[in-house]
């Protein structure tokens, strides 16, 4: 059986159950443990962490590798777990943050948000800052 | 809120899983140590409020202010 979210933001969406992600202890300041994640398009930059108890929370994440090419986690994850970041956004696209400090990691349908302790791991990292970098860089 | 008086090398038990050693006091700055289960989230406090600040700030975006991102580099 499969589950449906009335999400605020996407609509009804049809969940199915191996889908779900349990973050036992949650995230910080936010009243949820059961997630999914929403892709809206495939090979979107973007995915959703959508809360299966509360159909107006949802978190926008990234994979920080497509985004920060010296990204690195410490302590290191198990082998295999899933990597995301939350996003911040803001009207400048200059000022688009990722919290490379706190990232989520996903593995087996168990999530946990740890705190990175990675040198430069930084709570704003601007998040279009490398790729606006290879822009100016391939225009030149 | 309970208040506890301990010397360095002291310990205070939470449970049955959470122990609190204070390893050592040196002027302003006191040394503690940590032993819990390891899927026990800890946090020093400033840490856990910027973290806080940031999830609730990522739960307010909304879907039409993320922009488009090119496709990764093939060979990336």
């Amino acid at each position: 059986m499969s589950t449906t979210i009335d999400s605020t933001r996407f609509g009804r969406i049809e969940v199915a159950p191996d889908s779900a992600i349990v973050f036992p202890h949650g995230l910080v300041g936010l009243d949820s443990r059961t997630f999914t994640l929403i892709a809206r398009a495939q090979d979107d930059a973007f995915v959703w962490l959508h809360s299966l108890e509360d159909p107006a929370l949802a978190l926008p994440l990234a994979d920080p590798r497509r985004f920060f090419s010296t990204f690195a986690l410490e302590p290191a994850p198990t082998e295999g777990a899933a990597i995301y970041v939350t996003v911040r956004a803001s009207e400048r696209i200059e000022e688009f943050t990722a919290n490379l400090r706190a990232p989520l990691v996903i593995a087996d349908g168990v999530g946990q948000q740890v705190i990175n302790e990675a040198p430069g791991a930084e709570l704003r990292a601007p998040l279009f800052a490398e790729l606006a970098a290879a822009a100016a860089e391939q225009a030149a | 809120m309970l208040i506890i008086t301990r010397r360095p090398g002291e310990r205070i038990v939470l449970g049955d899983d959470i122990v609190l050693t204070v390893m050592e006091i040196s002027g302003q700055t006191a040394r503690i140590g940590i032993a819990a289960p390891r899927e026990l989230p800890v946090y020093r406090e400033e840490i856990w409020e910027a973290v806080k600040a940031e999830n609730q700030a990522a739960a307010s975006v909304d879907p039409d202010a993320l922009p488009p991102v090119p496709p990764p580099v093939a060979g990336d």
